[in-house]
């Protein structure tokens, strides 16, 4: 039974996938929009690039050296449960021991790990999943999907404070709780999932950071103290806001040993968030790489011999209006200020051009669903006009963003062209630890989104009604109805069609301005290599190595 | 003298207790507690999660009863589920409900648990403070000697050009706070693009990328030359001017006096005046000084070692100030006040030693 199921998981190919090959050839995708589809629905990325008749590329250029210590500077934050982590550098430091079901990889694929193989019923409201085969826990206890499917119950279990993973795993909640049903065991390494909605993003929602597979035995409280997961290495120390330490773990056999695990040793230097800091650290030899560089400091890591390495990303900045808010309940207003800012010279100004410019919908070229829109017209002088209109003329307006460089100078460049518009404005700049108290609440102001592989991902997260991050107040019932009904398109031509006015929902309302996507940089010491930066800020020390 | 010491020692705690107070206060206010929830949980939780998590662990309770669960004088809070304890401030410190008894405060001898770096306070604050004692002595070590030699030297001859040339680079770094000579030490020897190592680099007189290293943070294992010049620099220039003035204002005054005259007269050589019979008056003015000296170093210890990621006492005392550590804070204003009045009892007590017509009463 096991051996029929994983032939077919093998041979059938999604009749979506076949079709975005055929997209493909035909010009209307690109690789990557084609990979992210076509690995989202089942296929290893090896078939993907097989459907579209390229080779997949080598793994590795030079062959991996083994053994070596490899110091990086990350921040390094108090942990909690997984399912409630908030920062990537929570699942960073554990990538080493902890491991997900799927990676999202560079190239916009979906690479299986503890799974072998998934596949997608058509309607996209059915996933069977292929565990993989003699993976075993560092305790010894066999991995099974008896582990998988308690893993999803405690994703979907929405009375724990902060879970996000029961957002992502939505169409399998019900009353709060995993929905009766929701998880078929099959046998030791099958898992059937029933959702009650179509949901074509839930695996690569799988891949998102806090979806580690946890032992059964984990209580919720300390991934640290007691370490049981299925990969290679263990934390030696871990200490907030100082550093923590990853050891190859000697006494466990790993599933996928001799592809990984190159580094014997990997400590991560938190040095706070002021990059002369880590510019410090890095001329004075402590540390490898850095996390992530923005801006100026760029330059100056490849200055002192730091090469830059650069991701493109859907990752952006909502310069959003809060609907429940006076003025910004008048969608007049919203579309006025919107009208006054040139995207362009935003990522210019605040961003230093590293970037591409966005349309104000929140959805990326690089999502599969992407349609595209007529461009967006700026008019000063209309804007000044409607703001008049509204009887604001007098009003003082107040973008309010945190004190990180490069989200106060964005929302700088936004503020200073409103301005030159006629308009009154004010920055306010606050401080972190004041900033994200209220970060839902703020009339006008700036929020940083990472990426998500789909389009729909972020509009379900951030912009449908009633949703925990809808830090926009937006609520429209043609928009949810919408939504909804992309949700359960497996087919992205004819998802793009609902999107196409999705996108143009988001224009008409004025949601938000989101002036770019975000490029992200690393800057790594040259003798580092698989390290570069990654689209999702994934850190997996398990496949960097040192010459 | 027991009454004196009673008196400061009485004094010391009643100032420990408004201080520990007033901080407490400062960060319970309700926003304080949104930040730490928020920090804690997910920096995206709902109000009505904040709530409840505020609720949850512990800091619901009126703000007195609080203060008097900390100090150990009321019994901790607890949590039941059907009749049994599951959650409770000794419960969570001890993680047993067997051990934990019905107060866990100060008098208990458990100073609370640290938010921020996830551990007790009491173990986190003496590995931190004994990073920075470590940061002090060679502070000293430094700063003593070069004090006293600047003063003396400028002091002997009142007005002459060492005297302004010393006095005038004694009053330059006192002037120079910490964050400014401490950025400036960065870009002159710890960068491999501008000030003076990339030029010694260049020659071939040194073997890295630069002189010395603008990151303390490896010093917390191995302390080398190299990582720990710069923070011990800083520091120890700031408190240095000082001292050398009063080093000096002592010293011009000793050399004014009538058997320094008489010496001279005598034909006694001039090194040997200021050696044997200036000097040891002249020094009891600075060692007082030195004492009183020590609290205001840790002042600039918090901007050095901020500056240079070295995670000492300052250190701790900035990252639990800006993540509302609240256990946390409250010991370090423990120590802080400690470390205030005990130098001044020193200091005190020194200064009757060496000066015969003071008494204490």
């Amino acid at each position: 039974m096991k051996d029929t199921l994983h032939t077919d998981a093998q041979q059938r190919v999604h009749p979506a996938a076949a079709m975005y090959a055929r997209e493909h050839t035909e010009g209307k995708l690109s690789r990557r929009e084609f990979l992210t589809r076509a690995t989202a629905l089942g296929l290893t990325a090896t078939a993907a690039y097989g459907l579209i008749g390229a080779a997949a590329p080598a793994a590795k250029a030079q062959e991996a050296v083994m053994g070596g210590t490899l110091r990086m500077q990350m921040i390094i934050k108090a942990q909690r449960d997984p399912r409630t982590w908030d920062w990537s550098e929570h699942a960073n430091a554990c990538r080493g021991w902890l491991e997900y079901l799927v990676d999202y990889q560079r190239d916009g694929t979906l690479k299986p790990v503890l799974m072998e193989s998934w596949e997608a019923s058509d309607d996209a409201t059915s996933y069977t999943l292929h565990l993989r085969q003699g993976v075993t826990w560092n305790n010894g206890d066999p991995f099974t999907a008896a582990d998988v499917a308690h893993n999803i119950a405690r994703w979907c279990d929405t009375t724990v404070e902060g879970n996000s993973m029961a957002t992502r795993m939505g169409a399998l909640v019900e009353d709060g709780q995993l929905r009766e049903g929701g998880v078929e065991i099959v046998d030791d390494h099958t898992i059937v999932l029933n959702l009650n909605t179509p949901d074509i993003a839930l695996i690569v929602s799988m891949a998102d950071y806090p979806s580690v597979i946890l032992h059964p035995s984990f209580d919720g409280d300390d991934v640290i103290a007691e370490p049981i997961g299925t990969g290679p290495y263990l934390p030696v120390s871990y200490e907030p806001g100082i550093g923590a330490v990853v050891e190859r773990n000697a006494d466990h056999t790993w599933w996928n040993e001799g592809n990984g695990a190159y580094l014997d040793r990997i400590e991560f230097v938190d040095l706070g968030t002021d990059p002369a800091a880590w510019i410090a650290a890095a001329e004075a030899g402590e540390i490898d790489l850095n996390y992530q560089a923005q801006g100026d400091i760029i330059d100056i890591f490849e200055a002192v011999g730091f090469p830059r390495s650069e991701a493109v990303t859907a990752a952006t900045i909502a310069v959003r209006f809060n609907q429940d808010s006076e003025p910004y309940n008048n969608k007049d207003v919203r579309k006025a200020l919107q009208m006054a800012v040139s995207n362009a010279i935003v990522l210019e100004l605040g961003y230093n051009d590293l970037g591409t410019v966005a349309e104000n919908h929140h959805v990326c070229p690089i999502h599969p669903e992407y349609a595209e829109l007529p461009a967006l017209t700026v008019d000063g002088a209309a804007a000044a006009a409607a703001i008049a209109e509204a009887g604001l003329a007098d009003f003082e307006f107040e973008l309010i963003s945190v004190d990180e460089p490069w989200q106060s100078e964005t929302c700088d460049a936004v503020a200073a062209q409103i301005r030159d518009a006629g308009i009154n404005i004010k920055r306010t700049i606050l401080p972190g630890a004041t900033f994200w108290n209220d970060w839902t609440k703020y009339p006008f102001s700036a929020t940083e989104w990472n990426m998500r592989p789909l389009g729909v991902q972020i509009m379900n997260l951030a912009y449908k009604s009633g949703v925990p991050w809808n830090e926009a107040a937006f609520s429209n019932e043609e928009f949810d109805t919408l939504l909804d009904q992309a949700n359960g398109i497996v087919d992205a031509d004819a998802r793009r069609e609902v999107m196409q006015r999705l996108e143009e929902i988001m224009q008409e309302e004025g949601v938000l301005i989101q002036p770019y996507w975000r490029s992200l940089f690393r800057n790594a010491a040259e003798n580092v290599h698989g390290a570069e930066m990654h689209p999702t800020f994934v850190v997996d020390y398990v496949h960097y190595w040192k010459s | 003298m027991l009454l004196f010491l009673a008196r400061r020692i009485g004094l010391m705690l009643i100032t420990a207790l408004c201080l520990t107070f007033i901080v407490f206060a400062l960060t319970n206010m309700p926003a304080k507690l949104t930040t730490l929830a928020k920090t804690q949980a997910g920096g995206r939780l709902t109000d009505a999660e904040v709530q409840s998590w505020i609720v949850e662990n512990g800091y619901g309770g009126p703000l007195l009863t609080r203060y008097g669960e900390w100090l150990g004088v009321l019994p901790g809070w607890v949590r039941e589920e059907n009749g049994e304890v599951v959650r409770g401030r000794c419960v969570d410190l001890y993680d047993d409900v067997e051990a934990a008894g019905d107060r866990c405060g100060l008098l208990q001898g458990e100073w609370g648990y640290s938010t921020r770096f996830q551990g007790e306070v009491d173990s986190l604050l003496g590995a931190r403070l004994g990073a920075t004692g470590v940061l002090m002595l060679w502070v000293l070590i430094v700063m003593v000697p070069m004090a006293l030699i600047v003063g003396v030297l400028a002091g002997m001859r009142e007005g002459s050009r060492t005297d302004r040339a010393l006095s005038t680079f004694a009053i330059a770094s006192t002037a120079t706070p910490e964050y400014v000579s401490g950025v400036l030490f960065i870009a002159l020897l710890a960068s491999s693009t501008v000030g003076i190592s990339p030029l010694l680099a260049e020659w071939g007189w040194i073997e890295g990328r630069v002189l010395f290293q603008g990151n303390a943070r490896s010093a917390m294992d191995d302390i080398t030359l190299s990582n720990f010049t710069l923070p011990v620099l800083t520091v120890a220039l700031y408190g240095m001017g000082y001292v050398a003035r009063i080093t000096r204002a002592s010293m011009t005054e000793v050399m004014t006096q009538q058997y320094i005259r008489t010496a001279r007269l005598k034909g006694v050589s001039f090194p040997k005046i200021v050696l044997q019979h200036a000097l040891r008056n002249a020094l009891i003015a600075p060692f007082t000084v030195i004492m009183l000296q020590i609290p205001w170093l840790l002042n600039g210890v918090v901007i050095t070692e901020v500056l240079f990621s070295y995670p000492g006492f300052g250190w701790t005392l900035y990252e639990a100030a800006i993540n509302n550590d609240i256990e946390l804070l409250l010991a370090s204003s423990v120590v802080a006040v400690v470390v205030v009045l005990v130098t001044q009892l020193i200091s005190d007590i020194g200064y009757v030693y060496l000066n015969p017509r003071i008494r204490i009463s």
